[in-house]
């Protein structure tokens, strides 16, 4: 059967649209779930998608796709990989699939919503193969861990993490429902596709793709590379919009969702990107420092793409410049100390070669953060594993719910403010910032200890805290990913003369 | 007396620290068990010196045998320990 082009039929259908006449405009959209208020009704119809694409050629793309990553992964599944990689590398892959995969099924709700409640109708055409986009994610990085179940049981947090109470996953559902869920369709989309997709995820699946190669594991390097793919088109989403925000006045809105979006995206990025790049990934393949990876990916071009549209950096970016030297550094500390709190094993990353890395990329590193491992080393190789590990909790922030960390002896502070009664404590200025534009959003929130303290963790110990958090329930919580193997050289060193 | 939380920001620590205390307990004691969960254990100690309490951002410490009931901080306010 004879097909017409594309060009002979597309725009008409990309641009279907009809008016209400049984309903009023906001019954059809309402403003909490369309968004985007006070831009007038015959703006939405110009709304122009960067790429054009039908069913038909998403459907053959994405099989190719899928059919790359699929072999990929059944040709290399006699590598052993799980045997072979060194272990701060199957880390990172279970930290990455138990914070990503089901986020990215939830996004596909994000996608659903524009295709529905968007009032732009080339949104919600280019929405509905966005949505597919990520349902394919959900399936594809639930069904690559699933083979390292059976030898790990550890990577059964790759399905259970975002229903657990486990602290990663409460920041992790505290920001996806802030940038995805919980505004209108408009407003989601430059929070989530603009500043979220467009940003960050070029660090993680274009980042850790490089060092993944390296490192052997090409399975882990073509898939990160195939959902990348998508993601590189429907980031794309939020552009449109943009434009139209700032053309019709509400120039200022738009840059108030970016910045909220984009500190939040960063020091959420701390864990799951800073910590592995700098820490996890074997000194020998390392590509670049985190903080080299966000110059690249974030200070030269996100914002390159946030000034071309006549947009200004965030007000904070001075404190973000200072933030890249330190928070991520602070998070390693904490997650390593805490480590029984973790579904992964935490690579320590501080043998004697490693830190004169972290020193050459992070200068002063040495005098900061490595005093506090220093005493840390001396308890273990002075045979005190107990005080390696703290007897307490840390203080959490209300809005990224990490621990409160700062650069030791220089920027450790609390930020606090009272509000309807309740103390709030955050982890930065830009933090107490964001829970003050929108209080009514965020107040009702309860982080790990406000659930502590209010008796909701029981008993009020740490064991009670790890029970709570799902370890020990549904896997063993973390230990060092090389068995303490890289204290060896401490232990010489600091071996008695003669 | 009261359980009483609050936050410990110990000078060379690298995260604050919530930690559990009495209402009745001497901003000396509120040290000792600030002390607990970072010396040794993120920072080094300082053997002969003492430990002193203020409130964050404040110039002077709280007297040692000043009651925590008496100072009018909040639960889970933060507290300054650093070793004199």
């Amino acid at each position: 059967m004879a097909l017409l082009e594309r060009s002979a039929w597309y725009d008409l259908a990309r641009s279907t649209e009809w008016t209400p006449s049984y309903i009023s405009e906001d019954e059809l959209f309402p403003p909490e779930m369309s968004g985007g208020e006070g831009i007038p009704a015959e703006v939405w119809s110009t709304y122009d998608e960067p790429y054009k694409v039908t069913y038909r050629e998403y459907v053959d793309v994405q099989r190719q796709k899928d059919e790359g990553a699929y072999s990929v992964k059944a040709a290399l599944e006699r590598a052993d990989l799980y045997n072979n990689a060194d272990p701060g590398w199957v880390s990172i892959l279970k930290e990455h699939y138990a914070a990503v995969a089901l986020v990215e099924y939830g996004a596909s709700f994000q996608e659903a919503r524009y295709v529905r409640w968007s009032k732009a109708p080339g949104m919600r055409n280019m929405a509905t193969f966005g949505m597919l986009d990520e349902m394919r994610h959900g399936q594809i990085q639930l069904y690559f861990p699933h083979e390292y179940v059976s030898k790990d049981r550890q990577f059964d947090w790759s399905h259970q993490m975002m229903w657990s109470n486990n602290w990663v996953a409460l920041g992790a559902r505290h920001f996806f429902d802030d940038m995805l869920m919980t505004r209108g369709a408009a407003e989601t989309s430059i929070s989530a596709n603009f500043a979220f997709e467009t940003g960050f995820t070029n660090l993680q699946f274009i980042g850790l793709s490089g060092d993944a190669a390296n490192a052997g594991d090409f399975t882990f390097s073509k898939l990160i590379q195939s959902i990348q793919s998508d993601e590189a088109r429907h980031a794309q989403l939020g552009t449109p919009l943009l434009q139209m925000m700032i053309e019709n006045g509400q120039k200022a809105k738009a840059q108030n969702l970016i910045d909220i979006a984009f500190w939040r995206s960063y020091r959420l990025f701390t864990i799951l990107s800073g910590i592995p790049m700098d820490y996890y990934v074997p000194l020998e393949v390392r590509e670049s420092s985190f903080k080299e990876f966000m110059e690249e990916w974030i200070v030269t071009q996100f914002m390159k793409s946030i000034e071309d549209l006549g947009l200004s950096k965030p007000w904070y970016w001075d404190i973000f410049l200072r933030d890249l030297d330190e928070h991520h550094h602070g998070q390693h500390l904490g997650t390593y100390s805490w480590r029984p709190t973790l579904w992964w094993n935490p690579a320590a990353g501080v043998s004697p070669e490693e830190r004169d890395w972290l020193e050459e990329k992070y200068p002063g590193w040495n005098d900061t953060f490595g005093k506090v491992w220093d005493v840390m080393i001396d308890n273990f190789v002075s045979g005190r594993p107990e005080k390696t590990v703290p007897g307490t909790l840390p203080m959490i922030c209300n809005v990224s719910q990490l621990p409160i960390v700062g650069t030791p002896g220089r920027s450790l502070k609390d930020t606090s403010i009272v509000f309807e009664g309740r103390k709030y404590h955050f982890a930065s200025e830009v933090d107490k910032w964001i829970f003050e534009q929108d209080p009514e959003r965020y107040k009702h929130h309860k982080n790990l200890i406000d659930r502590f303290l209010g008796g909701e963790i029981q008993p009020a110990n740490l064991d009670g805290v790890l029970e709570y958090m799902g370890l020990g329930v549904v896997s063993p919580g973390g230990d060092d990913a090389h068995n303490y193997a890289w204290l060896e050289a401490y232990k010489t060193a600091l071996a008695p003369a003669g | 007396m009261a359980l009483f939380p609050i936050s410990s920001k110990f000078d060379g620590d690298f995260v604050l620290k919530l930690v559990p205390v009495d209402t009745d307990d001497t901003m000396a004691a509120v040290a000792a068990a600030a002390a607990e969960h970072s010396v040794g254990v993120h920072v080094p100690d300082q053997p002969g010196k003492v430990i002193r309490a203020r409130a964050e951002g404040a110039a002077d410490p709280y007297p040692l045998d000043m009651k925590l009931s008496e100072t009018g901080l909040g639960p889970t306010d933060t507290v300054e320990f650093y070793f004199e």
